[in-house]
């Protein structure tokens, strides 16, 4: 298995994807730093400059993850699925290895690409902020547990996108991760909403529709976690004990609905269960 | 044993495939599968590599059933469709195969197999670069790399020129006298008919013939005879022990399904007071029975 996680590895550094998706950060992240420059060259000490700081840093996270989660797609959605395609497996699983070394190898090797990578977006967001000289005050912890959520989505998002891949066409493949991602979306945008409208609405008609909405983020959360992990990254990161941190995390890309205990016990079953049933159906194919 | 198998069957939902095969191959033998486009030749060996599940029946490769690691261990296997990972360079690529056997210190064996399928110089250039010739031939090597027991090459010199296609004959050859067993998946005759001891023919998905390639070709051993002087009786035991007799002004033609029946055929005719003239024997071509064997399964 260490072969397939090396090569992978390899493989990745080397695909055209790749290349695009860091030239493509790269511009992201100089745009964002001009951005941040101009913003942070007035003096800036009220309580809503601060509010107003930590929304253009969970603006950058959030872009960032966009980022992320297209590389994700761009360098694995055809991890197994392209090799089948291609013909390439039958020179690999001729040997010696079992199927199941090779889907796992893929993943392993992927992840340690994306962690790298993500890590690299999330603390440069992170670190243009303090480097303009942004006035949330950061802890390690918080930093360290912010950049465990931000590595933990696009991981749990590869867990699909390889369980798919392992079982369907790469076309195919490639409409599941985005479909998923995109629900996953625009559900954690619901749950926001519903969540800001419970919060401000004391009707009964007011609390019934942001339940509703709740629901709906919920349901969507369980098709593919991605959209509640960055939510806790937003709430690990700008969670300090000023006494503030409650308006640090308001707005379209911070974190109002916080998800419980159970659900990262639900996320930690769901990638195992996607990567053995992408193995299990994996060994059962005929290729 | 090297590889065994028995009423071994793939279909997919019924159709295709291959069924109820029983073969048996020896060590150090080179085994020729022939058959023509679609008969299955691609699915069995699939099947046996572990690619494909069988629907049902038993397959042994060294003694150890297919579909397991462990039978994998000490095979070589050259695809049909061959394909590699174009952003390796050829050296790169051998490498990554040497891991996958986890051949120690692989340097050796891999520069000897770059001489042997004659592509030392070529080793650092990108595979996307090679032409469809040299990633055939770089396929013998990676099928060569862990010294296997039994290589399966499945139309292994499809992309290949007369010389890569001598060569690769050459390399056949030199297995053999390794005491290495070669299953051959092929539908050039004249190639199987020129390095296989033995052969298996499929047609429809089922074996039709199988043995020895020198048995096989001299069960279909043309015989022409001109005699006079003969009797309606010598004519009548003649007619008897051949096939697809013929018998027209003094002219006999025949077949003998063992060569051994034309010196008796002789004898009869020199006792029995005729008079022989001519006697012309010709064994048949792997073509001519491959197109007679396929030509017969088709009519029934």
């Amino acid at each position: 298995m260490i072969t397939i996680i090396k090569y992978t590895f390899k493989e990745m550094l080397k695909k055209r994807a790749f290349l695009l998706a860091s030239l493509l950060s790269l511009l992201y992240l100089s745009i964002y730093a001009f951005g941040l420059s101009r913003i942070f060259e007035r003096p800036s000490d009220s309580i809503y400059d601060i509010i107003f700081q930590s929304e253009i840093l969970s603006a950058g996270l959030f872009f960032a993850n966009l980022i992320v989660a297209f590389l994700v797609v761009l360098t694995s959605v055809n991890a197994i699925s392209g090799e089948i395609e291609s013909g390439t497996i039958y020179s690999i699983l001729s040997k010696p290895i079992k199927r199941y070394e090779l889907v796992l190898g893929k993943f392993i090797g992927l992840s340690i690409m994306i962690v790298l990578y993500s890590s690299i977006m999330f603390l440069s967001v992170v670190g243009l902020n303090i480097w303009f000289g942004s006035k949330i005050s950061f802890g390690w912890d918080n930093i360290l547990k912010g950049l465990f959520f931000f590595d933990l989505g696009p991981i749990v998002f590869l867990a699909l996108i390889i369980a798919s891949s392992s079982i369907f066409s790469t076309i195919n493949t490639g409409i599941i991760a985005i479909m998923a991602y995109g629900i996953a979306l625009v559900g954690g945008v619901l749950e926001q909403i519903g969540t800001a409208i419970q919060q401000s609405q004391v009707s009964a008609f007011g609390l019934k529709s942001g339940e509703s909405l709740i629901n709906a983020g919920i349901i969507t959360s369980l098709i593919l976690p991605t959209d509640v992990i960055y939510r806790k990254m937003t709430a690990e990161l700008l969670t300090q004990s000023s006494g503030i941190s409650f308006m640090m995390t308001q707005g379209l890309f911070g974190g109002m609905s916080q998800p419980s205990i159970y659900m990262f016990i639900y996320i930690f079953f769901y990638v195992v269960f996607l990567l053995y049933y992408g193995v299990k159906r994996f060994s059962q194919r005929d290729l | 044993m090297v590889l065994e198998t028995q009423n071994l069957t793939k279909q997919f939902n019924g159709k295709g495939g291959f069924k109820e095969v029983t073969l048996f191959v020896e060590k150090g033998k080179v085994f020729g599968f022939l058959g023509p486009n679609g008969a299955g030749k691609t699915t069995f060996v699939k099947t046996m590599v572990g690619f494909l599940h069988p629907t049902s029946g038993f397959a042994w490769i060294l003694g150890k059933p297919i579909g397991t690691v462990e039978s994998r261990e000490k095979v070589g296997f050259l695809p049909e469709n061959f394909r590699y990972h174009d952003w390796m360079t050829g050296k790169e690529l051998l490498s990554f195969h040497a891991e996958l056997y986890k051949i120690k210190n692989p340097g050796k064996k891999i520069d000897e197999l770059l001489e042997l399928v004659k592509l030392k110089g070529h080793e650092n250039k990108l595979i996307k670069n090679y032409s469809k010739g040299m990633q055939q031939r770089i396929g013998i090597a990676i099928a060569l790399l862990n010294d296997p027991e039994i290589v399966f090459l499945d139309e292994p010199t499809s992309a290949l020129d007369p010389v890569g296609r001598i060569e690769v004959r050459e390399i056949i050859k030199q297995l053999k006298s390794q005491c290495k067993t070669v299953f051959l998946n092929s539908h050039l005759l004249s190639e199987v008919e020129m390095v296989c001891d033995e052969v298996a023919i499929i047609n429809h998905g089922r074996v039709i013939a199988q043995g020895k390639l020198d048995d096989l070709l001299k069960e279909h051993t043309h015989v022409e005879m001109v005699i006079t002087d003969y009797t309606p009786e010598l004519i009548e035991k003649i007619s008897r022990l051949s096939k697809e007799f013929q018998f027209k002004e003094n002219k006999l033609s025949f077949k003998v399904e063992d060569r051994e029946k034309i010196p008796i055929i002789a004898k009869m005719v020199i006792e029995a007071g005729a008079k022989l003239y001519q006697l012309n024997t010709q064994t048949s071509s792997l073509e001519d029975l491959f197109i007679n064997l396929i030509g017969k399964d088709e009519i029934s």
